[in-house]
Parts: C-alpha cells; sequence; structure tokens
C-alpha cells in the first residue's frame, strides 16, 4: 500500500496487494461512481518497465496485441499467455520512447513479473516500478470535470487510450484516458513520492471507492475481471476475451494455443445472468430445464439492478441473451452486455 | 530585423452572399445570408438541402464570350482572379515573377463532366492571365485556401515571385454533398456554428487575395489592405476526418502563425472561426480558443462566415481571409448569423446576429479540414516601408530514402533491382510480410495509404531517425499527389451511382487528397507543419522546395517528403517503355517514395549520414519553353535524372538537356517503374541521392533509338565510375509546372 486511507477502511487481500475493498458503504461508492466521479487507488496493479534494445521485439512476443507500433502517447490493453494460451494477466501496455510501461491487473504483479522473466529475451530488461512508480485513477461521468480542475482541462478530451506525459505540481506524471467501467476514465501513473500528495488533492474533488465498487462497476460492462475469470482449465475463447488477443500477428506467446481453440470450436462460453436474492459461489451449477450446462464464473449483489449478477459459463449454443436458467434453485435470465448503460454514454465532455 | 513585409493589395470572392468583394462585404456586416435551397431535382434524395449557392447569372453576367465555355469550376475561380487583380492595379509585371497558388479540395469535372487534373483549373486560370511564375495546386481539404495564402507569402520572401495570386475554389458537386450527407454532417436547415451545432452547410465560391512585397507595391503606387504578417500548419496525427478533440492540432497552427508573425496572443483582436457547425468542430474551437487566449478568450470576439455561405471548402480559407481583410481595413467583425438567441451564454463572444465595430491591428483566420490539417492566418494593419532581411542561409541535407515501387521496399531492394537492371513496369508494390502501422489502423487502410505509410517509416528507418515525443510534434510532413487514392475515389463514386444515400463513407474520407499525408502523420505521430502538393509529375519537387522553406524558416528541422500514386485497372502489357525512346510508350505506374529532409546542422548533431546537400531548386509554368529559368545549370554536373515517362514530351526535354548540357549523362527511372505521376518526380531525386553517395544511377539499358542526340549521351550503366558530385533532377507536369533540383555531395 502507497496511500493511506481512513481507519475504518475495509481491506482485503488480492493475490499479492493488500487493496482498499470499501471506504465506507459499498452501495453509496458503486452510485457515485455510476453517477459522478470517484477516486481509485490502483497502487495493487504493478509496474514494470521493459526497456533494452529488444524491449518492442521482446513485448510484441509475449502481449497477445500488436504492439509494435504502440507510440510513447498511446496505451493499449492486451492479454499475457502462456504456451498453452492461459491467461498470466490483463494488463495495460504504455508505449514509451524507449520500451514499454505495463500495468498489471490487481495483485497479478509477482505472477506476471515472474512470467515476463521467464520468457525474457537478450537485450530486454525487465525492472519492477512499483517501487517508484504508483497508479491513481478516476472513473465516472464526469470525471473528465476533475481532470479539468485538477490538472488540465486539454487532458480531459484526450481520446480513449491516448496518454500525454504531463506536469503536476511540479511533478512529472503519465496521464492516460483509460476506463474500466464504460465510463469517463483517467489514469495517473506517478512517483510514490508524490502519490499522497496527488491522491489528497485528488480528494478535494471527489471521494474514492474501493475494489469492490470498481469490479461490480466493471462487470456490468462486462469489462474482464482476471482474478475470478480465468482460473482453472479455460482458454480465451471460452473466458470471450477474444479481443484482447490478435491473431494476424505473426507470432506471440500462446498464439498456437488460441489459433487450436478457434479452430476446435469446442468448449465453454461466457455469458452474463441475473436474477434470485441470493449470490451463487463460483462453480455453482447452472441449470436448463433441470440438464447441467455449466457453472457460475462469479456473481455479486448488482446496486444498480437491484439483483444478482454474474456470470455463467456454459455450453457454447446456450451462451446466448435471453435464455431463463435456474441457479441454486433460483431462476435467472441471461443478458446481453453491458448489463447496465454507463451515464457517459449520453454525456459529451464539454 | 525582420523579413521582407508581404502585403495584400487585391481581394477577388464570388460565393452566395457577394459576386465581388464590394457585395460580399456588404451583406457580411448587414448579417444577410445566403444559405437556401437547391433547387436541383437531383438533390432531393436528400433529407439537407441547403447549401451557399451562386445564382448562375452572377458567372455568366462576368465572363466574356472568350470565357463562357469554361467549366463552372474555372469561371468561378476566373472571375475572382480578375477582380483581385484590378482592385490592386497589377499591370506589366514580369509573367516568370508572377504566380499563382491555388487551394481546391475537390477533383473537379469539366464542361462534359469527366475528371480533369487537379491542377487543371489552375493551368486555364493561370494561362488566361499570363502567370509564368511558381504555381502550386495545394490540396489541404477544407484548410487549402488559407495554406495557398501563406504558401504565397514563402514564395515571396524566398524570392522567387515579386505577385502571387492567393486564393482557393470549389464548386458544390453532388458526390460530395452526398458524402457529407452519408457521414451525417449536414444541418437540415441553414447552419447555425456555435451556438445550434447540428449540421454544416456547404457552399461554393472562389476568392483570391494578391500578395506582393510590401516594398514594391508602394513603390508602384498601390494600396496595402493588410499585411500577411504569419501563418502556422500543424497536423492533428488524430483521426481522418474528425478533429483531434483536445484542440491541439488548432491550438499549435495558430500558436505558431503568432510566433511567424513575431506577435503574441494579447495583439489579436478579432479570430474569424473555422465555424462549420457540426459538433465536433464547434466543440474543438471552442477548447481552442480557451487554450491560446487563456482568461482573455472572452474578450477576443469570433465568428463564423460560414453561418452566411456554407462551407466552400477549398475555397473556405481564401473566402474567409478575404472577409478578415475587410475586417482589419473596416474595423468591423462580422456576426455570426442564425446565433441561437435562447442558447446559454457562454464564456465565448461568437459576434451573434449583428456586426460589431473594432479596434485592432490584428486578426487571425483559422481553417481546419479532414486529414487533421490546420491552418492559422495572421492579417495585421499594413505598416510603413521599412527596412528587411533576407531570410538567413541554412544548410539542407537528405538523410533518408525510402523508396516502395515494383523494384522493392526500401533504399536497399530497390538500390539491389537498379544495379541489376531489374524492371517491374507497373507492377504494384508488394507489402507482404510486414506491416507498417498498428494493425487495427492498418488493415482499414487503402492500398495508397500503406504504401505512403511504409514509404514514410522506411525513409525514417534509413535516416536513423530516434526522435523523442516533443521533437515529433515538429517534424513536418509535405505529402505530393497527382491524384490520390484512385481505389478510394472509384469505390467512392460507385456508392454514389449505385445509392446517393448509401456512400462508402470510408472511401469518402480517403478522397480528400491530403488523406494520405493524413494517415502518414497520424501513424508517424508528426504534428509539425504539413501540407499537400498536386502538381501531377511536379508534385515531389514542390513539395520539396516547401520543406526547404519549412526549414529555412525555422518552423522545422525535420521534414518528410512522401509522394504517392497508384493506377487501378489494367496495365498494359507488351509495351516497349525506354524514356528518351523514339519507340517509347507509356505505362502507368503506383508508387510511394519517401525521402527524408533535414537541416543539416540537426543531422550533423544527431550523427547522421546524409546522401546528399540541397543546393538549389526553382520551377516555371506554362507552355514548355526549353530549361529557361531552371535552377542549377550553370554548374558542372555529373548527372541529369530527366521527368521523362516514355511519353511524347520526352523529346523537347532531351533536346533541351542535351543542347544546355553537353556531355553530362542523361537518364531517368520511369521505364523501371512506369510513370507513377508524383511518385516518379520523387523517385527521380531519391535516385540522383543515391547516385551521388552510393554512385548508383537508373540505367536507360533499353535504349535504342534515342529521341535527341546518340547513345553515348544517355546512362548506359547502373554503377557509375564514381559517386556523382552535383546531380540535376528535372520534373514535369505537362503544360503546367516544371522543375530543377540540384543536388550535391556532402
Amino acid at each position: 500500500m502507497t496511500l493511506t486511507h481512513p481507519e475504518d477502511t475495509v481491506y482485503g487481500q488480492v493475490g499479492d496487494a493488500t487493496v482498499p475493498l470499501r471506504f465506507g458503504d459499498l452501495s453509496a461508492e458503486y452510485k457515485v461512481l455510476r453517477e459522478r466521479a470517484v477516486a481509485l487507488d490502483l497502487s495493487g496493479h504493478t509496474l514494470i518497465e521493459i526497456s533494452g534494445p529488444a524491449a518492442v521485439d521482446f513485448a510484441q512476443r509475449v502481449l497477445a496485441r500488436d504492439v509494435e507500433y504502440l507510440t510513447s502517447e498511446r496505451c493499449m490493453m492486451s492479454l499475457v499467455l502462456d504456451d498453452d494460451g492461459r491467461v498470466v494477466d490483463q494488463v495495460l501496455a504504455f508505449g514509451r520512447e524507449d520500451g514499454l510501461l505495463l500495468e498489471s491487473s490487481v495483485g497479478a504483479g509477482a505472477r506476471l513479473l515472474e512470467h515476463l522473466r521467464a520468457v525474457g529475451d537478450e537485450g530486454v530488461e525487465i525492472a519492477d516500478r512499483s517501487a517508484d512508480l504508483t497508479v491513481i485513477g478516476l472513473e465516472g461521468p464526469y470525471a473528465w470535470g476533475v481532470v479539468g480542475r485538477l490538472i488540465d482541462g486539454e487532458l480531459a478530451s484526450l481520446p480513449f487510450e491516448a496518454v500525454s506525459d504531463t506536469v503536476w505540481n511540479d511533478v512529472e506524471i503519465i496521464f492516460a484516458r483509460t476506463g474500466f467501467t464504460g465510463e469517463y476514465g483517467y489514469q495517473m501513473i506517478v512517483p510514490v513520492e508524490s502519490a499522497a500528495d496527488l491522491w489528497l488533492a485528488t480528494l478535494e474533488h471527489v471521494t474514492p471507492a474501493g475494489q469492490e465498487a470498481l469490479e461490480l462497476a466493471m462487470l456490468e460492462v462486462r469489462q474482464p475481471i482476471p482474478r475470478l475469470e480465468t482460473a482453472g482449465d479455460v482458454n480465451v475463447i471460452e473466458i470471450g476475451a477474444n479481443w484482447l488477443v490478435d491473431v494476424t500477428k505473426d507470432e506471440f506467446v500462446g498464439k498456437e494455443a488460441v489459433l487450436a481453440a478457434f479452430e476446435s470450436r469446442q468448449g465453454r462460453r461466457t455469458v452474463g445472468f441475473s436474477g434470485g436474492d441470493t449470490v451463487p459461489e463460483p462453480g455453482a451449477r447452472v441449470l436448463a430445464g433441470g440438464e447441467d450446462i455449466g457453472e457460475v464464473v462469479f456473481a455479486v449483489r448488482s446496486v444498480g439492478l437491484g439483483t444478482t449478477l454474474g456470470l455463467a459459463r456454459v455450453e457454447a449454443g446456450l451462451a446466448a441473451a435471453g435464455l431463463e436458467l435456474t441457479v441454486e434453485g433460483a431462476g435467472v435470465t441471461t443478458l446481453t452486455s453491458p448489463y447496465i448503460v454507463p451515464k457517459s454514454w449520453s454525456i459529451p465532455i464539454i | 530585423m525582420a523579413l521582407r513585409p508581404v502585403v495584400v493589395t487585391g481581394l477577388g470572392v464570388i460565393c452566395a452572399i457577394g459576386r465581388n468583394p464590394e457585395e460580399f462585404w456588404h451583406r457580411l456586416t448587414a448579417g444577410q445570408g445566403g444559405l437556401t435551397p437547391i433547387q436541383d431535382p437531383a438533390f432531393e434524395v436528400f433529407e439537407a438541402r441547403y447549401a451557399g449557392q451562386v445564382p448562375d447569372e452572377w458567372v455568366t453576367g462576368q465572363l466574356p464570350e472568350p470565357d463562357t465555355a469554361l467549366d463552372r469550376t474555372a469561371g468561378l475561380a476566373l472571375i475572382a482572379a480578375r477582380q483581385a487583380i484590378a482592385q490592386a492595379g497589377l499591370t506589366g509585371v514580369d509573367a516568370t515573377r508572377f504566380g499563382m497558388i491555388l487551394g481546391k479540395c475537390q477533383a473537379t469535372p469539366d464542361a462534359a463532366g469527366h475528371y480533369q487534373p487537379m491542377h487543371h483549373t489552375q493551368d486555364v486560370i493561370a494561362d488566361r492571365l499570363g502567370m509564368r511564375g511558381p504555381r502550386i495546386l495545394v490540396s489541404t481539404a477544407c484548410a487549402a485556401g488559407g495554406n495557398a495564402v501563406g504558401l504565397a507569402k514563402d514564395k515571396i520572401r524566398a524570392g522567387e515571385a515579386d505577385a502571387v495570386l492567393a486564393g482557393g475554389v470549389d464548386p458544390l458537386l453532388f458526390g460530395t454533398y452526398a458524402g457529407f450527407a452519408g457521414l451525417k454532417a449536414l444541418s437540415t436547415g441553414p447552419c447555425r456554428p456555435y451556438s445550434h451545432s447540428d449540421g454544416l452547410n456547404l457552399g461554393e465560391g472562389a476568392a483570391f487575395l494578391l500578395l506582393e512585397p510590401l516594398d514594391l507595391a508602394l513603390a508602384r503606387g498601390a494600396v496595402p489592405l493588410a499585411e500577411v504578417a504569419g501563418y502556422g500548419l500543424s497536423a492533428d496525427a488524430y483521426h481522418a476526418t474528425a478533429p483531434d478533440p483536445t484542440g491541439r492540432g488548432g491550438v499549435s497552427a495558430m500558436r505558431r502563425a503568432l510566433a511567424d508573425a513575431g506577435l503574441t496572443t494579447d495583439d489579436v483582436g478579432y479570430v474569424s472561426g473555422h465555424g462549420t457547425g457540426t459538433p465536433a468542430n464547434d466543440a474543438m474551437e471552442a477548447k481552442v480558443m480557451r487554450a491560446v487566449f487563456g482568461p482573455r478568450a472572452g474578450q477576443v470576439p469570433t465568428s463564423s462566415i460560414k453561418s452566411f455561405v456554407g462551407h466552400t471548402l477549398g475555397a473556405a480559407g481564401a473566402v474567409e481571409a478575404v472577409a478578415a481583410v475587410l475586417a482589419l481595413r473596416d474595423g468591423i467583425a462580422p456576426p455570426t448569423i442564425g446565433f441561437d438567441a435562447d442558447a446559454v451564454p457562454g464564456d465565448l463572444d461568437f459576434v451573434p446576429n449583428l456586426a460589431r465595430k473594432l479596434s485592432t491591428d490584428t486578426v487571425v483566420s483559422n481553417n481546419y479540414a479532414f486529414g487533421g490539417n490546420n491552418v492559422s492566418l495572421v492579417l495585421t494593419t499594413p505598416g510603413p516601408d521599412r527596412e528587411w532581411a533576407e531570410p538567413a542561409p541554412r544548410e539542407v541535407v537528405i538523410t533518408g530514402l525510402g523508396p516502395v515501387s515494383g523494384l522493392g521496399a526500401g533504399i536497399a531492394e530497390t538500390t539491389e533491382a537498379v544495379l541489376a537492371r531489374r524492371h517491374a513496369l507497373g507492377a504494384r508494390p508488394s507489402l507482404e510480410g510486414r506491416t507498417f502501422a498498428p494493425r487495427s489502423l492498418w488493415r482499414h487502410m487503402n492500398n495508397l495509404s500503406r504504401m505512403a505509410i511504409a514509404a514514410a517509416r522506411l525513409s525514417w528507418e534509413d535516416a536513423g531517425l530516434k526522435l523523442p515525443r516533443k521533437e515529433l510534434d515538429d517534424v513536418g510532413l509535405v505529402f505530393a499527389t497527382g491524384a490520390g487514392s484512385a481505389e478510394s475515389t472509384g469505390g467512392f463514386d460507385d456508392s454514389i451511382a449505385a445509392n446517393p444515400n448509401k456512400p462508402a463513407v470510408l472511401s469518402f474520407s480517403n478522397v480528400v487528397l491530403n488523406a494520405t499525408g493524413g494517415a502518414v502523420c497520424q501513424t508517424l505521430g508528426l504534428r509539425g507543419p504539413t501540407t499537400t502538393i498536386c502538381n501531377g509529375g511536379a508534385s515531389a519537387s514542390i513539395a520539396l522546395t516547401c520543406a526547404v522553406e519549412m526549414i529555412r524558416d525555422g518552423k522545422a528541422d525535420v521534414v518528410l517528403v512522401v509522394a504517392a500514386d497508384e493506377h487501378v485497372g489494367v496495365v498494359p502489357q507488351d509495351v516497349f517503355v525506354s524514356p528518351y525512346d523514339r519507340d517509347s510508350g507509356r505505362v502507368p505506374g503506383s508508387a510511394a517514395v519517401a525521402f527524408v529532409v533535414e537541416a543539416a546542422d540537426h543531422c550533423a548533431a544527431r550523427g547522421g549520414s546524409p546522401y546528399a546537400r540541397m543546393l538549389g531548386a526553382g520551377h516555371v509554368s506554362g507552355p514548355f519553353d526549353g530549361l529557361t529559368g531552371l535552377a542549377g545549370l550553370t554548374e558542372p554536373l555529373d548527372l541529369v535524372v530527366g521527368a521523362a515517362t516514355g511519353g511524347d514530351d520526352d523529346a523537347e526535354e532531351a533536346a533541351s538537356v542535351l543542347a544546355a548540357l553537353p556531355g553530362v549523362p542523361l537518364t531517368a527511372s520511369a521505364g523501371l517503374t512506369g510513370d507513377c505521376q508524383a511518385a516518379t518526380g520523387a523517385l527521380n531525386i531519391v535516385l540522383a541521392a543515391l547516385a551521388i553517395r552510393d554512385g548508383v544511377a537508373p540505367a536507360l539499358t533499353g535504349l535504342a533509338t534515342p529521341v535527341a542526340g546518340g547513345l553515348a549521351d544517355y546512362l548506359s550503366r547502373p554503377d557509375l565510375p564514381e559517386p556523382a558530385r552535383r546531380a540535376l533532377v528535372l520534373s514535369s507536369a505537362p503544360g503546367s509546372v516544371r522543375g530543377a533540383v540540384l543536388l550535391g555531395a556532402i
């Protein structure tokens, strides 16, 4: 943990990180995220620098999407796979002038670092920067207004996945337009020694939200949450993360396995569902007409929908919206995403 | 000491609200708009019907008998051009010192409806007006008119002309209307920029400004109307049609223009906005105003005369520059009409509905275009005659070569092909095996953009350039093309023919000639000064002179020149092509060729190794007149790379060269690749640079019966006995412009 939070903050262990799950009331944090804007402590995301003469070639090999021409003013989300096509992590890759900066998903830094070092090439330096850099996020339909008040209004209207090296309070930061929840989203990569100041300055404009509110809002727009969706023997297609892989690339770690999965057309598919009053555990069986067709990946209580919302992994032919299924005795309905329409989609940045 | 002041001494305009500057200005200041429903029944298929149209009688009524057969585009341009010359009272000027820079967005049809070369309108007007000086067709879409005024100032400052007619023209075309309708960019009523931004109206028209050096204007008793104090160009490097929402492209254009003028934002008293009325444009412009003027933004009135005349595309920047000159002269800001009285009062002053008195000596006129091209012009109250200095000399070198043709991709493959005497007549370049841009962009790109981006990247890599982001913001790009993307133009036209309400919008965004240059900027992240030149086979040599001027004027240290043209359809087979041979035919080809132009001091500081030094360049226009007026003819030369394409124009070039430069071997490259228009012009420059550094040049291996002289007058071996010390490169758009570029060893 880099930032300090109020005493009644509820923390939790997520992978290798201890993160604030909620600062107060989940429901209230969620509503502010969907209605206005929140600050996010993303210090559980590890920053890993890839540099050296072969940095781009290496990144092109370990990332499943095309980063050959990722300039220092762009970032993109990509999966990192192992040889068997299993998800190692889902990263945000920032182009840098002398290589790339990878931001792990929450709590997955150690695993990612270990994988990168295992497949590392000559001419590549892989450095864990989490001791000197951390990440603060902003998310919400009016997050752009916060950017204007906090740093510079010009940055607010950056295109999605654009990056700008900028200065806040005489400190050099990397500013990016990102977004996990379908709302306007921004990230600020800041030196650790200035992170507390930036966090406090941010809190002059918005309240914070914890990991629970963030992940709920991510689920509602079907933003993959790797720690909850990639456990077990599942491939990219079963997870539904095809968009984080580019099979037109010549080569990347895991490509053959992904292609094989594409060609086999076998396996299960992931679909959202809602309904019921209880929250089923991961692995709970999903039934259609009494027949077992799959299992629950994970589920939560959705503040926005007022019911249970989750993902199920079921036989491919049944991964469609509008089906009436049963989970632990409760009737549920499969959904098409997004399950909640983000307010940002109807609010222009002015 | 300041550089030579350049002034406007004559104005001409014809558009929806006036057949001449007086009528135009009267209606602007009286708030009388000219947007009306289109009566042509062909347009009834569209929901949006308003446009800024020029009544036919305004055109026919101002064209004397010999000009009545001209197509509408030429008619509009000729009317405005004559007005500007008449107001300036310009007579007896040396034809070779009288130039024209014309902005034009669309390829326009002749009277029979067939597309003409981009520069055709310009040739018709310039030839009728007896102009034989610099002739440039600039096609930066909706920024072209303003861009033309800036380039004209450069040509005068560079000493290439004593008078330049700068302006723009575009007619209202059905296809373009369908394209904008397809993009959902048209307002169904008269457009209402800045208050009710629901879309634009297209318009038509032409406008010219006559530019002269202040000293010459005063010497002949002319009355300066305004000084063209500065201009700025920039590239968004963001998107094919949408403006960068942060407004940073518009901001840097305005800042560069003010820096060029030696002024600050505090000097500016009025801004003529681009003001199309689309939500994306209007929102972006507001950001530009706030970013540039800061807390003063609300005190600087800004208005859009497109609310009167619609968007006249390539003419818009010139029409608006005319209005800006008149605003400065009379101290009146024209209003934005149709301004919603109920609009929530914002922080900016859009001069709603009523003209306003101004008290300022400095106005700015802004234009933003498809392809992410931005231009800002700074106009000031004319000052007195004063001392001025020539621009400081700055050595310029060519540091990277990126030819992409049927011969190969990159200078290594091309060198090998030239040495092996390989031919690839009309063959399309193969780009298999490598993408030169992020795949997400690459897969949506047309062939011309792919070729151009490959060429640009290969030249960049060849130059060994590795620049940090901050420096890329100032790297310039000059794109040269004869006809742009034939693939996209054809695809768009076919879609319109099939159903005007279902245009191929992706193709439409690539129909503008500067689209490919914009794609290069977007891919390489270049945001420096950028423009697009469309003068057929002479485009690349003109582009090179523009690049040199950008560097010499301190606007950039590195400028990429990228030339690209393509042939779609069948390539004639079994045609013998050997430039300068009596039996040679001509075969069209496809290629993109880029080269890096760099300040010698910048190259030295980074340890680069240049191919060649720029020793000089010049262009003449009008009917062929031997090599008269071209640069470099008095220097001792080792090689001449001619503009020959294998066609009928080769003979007079060969005869002229052999007469003027006896004993210097002559060669050309079109026998290797076919005639790739602008790209062939660039390939000749690239191969001359290669001959200088590496001693390799394209040989005329098939030449048997020369059109002039004997075989010994032509280059017969690709491996030169020693690298050339000086090489002259000729370029030609037959019947229009010819140029010469002189390169020398380092």
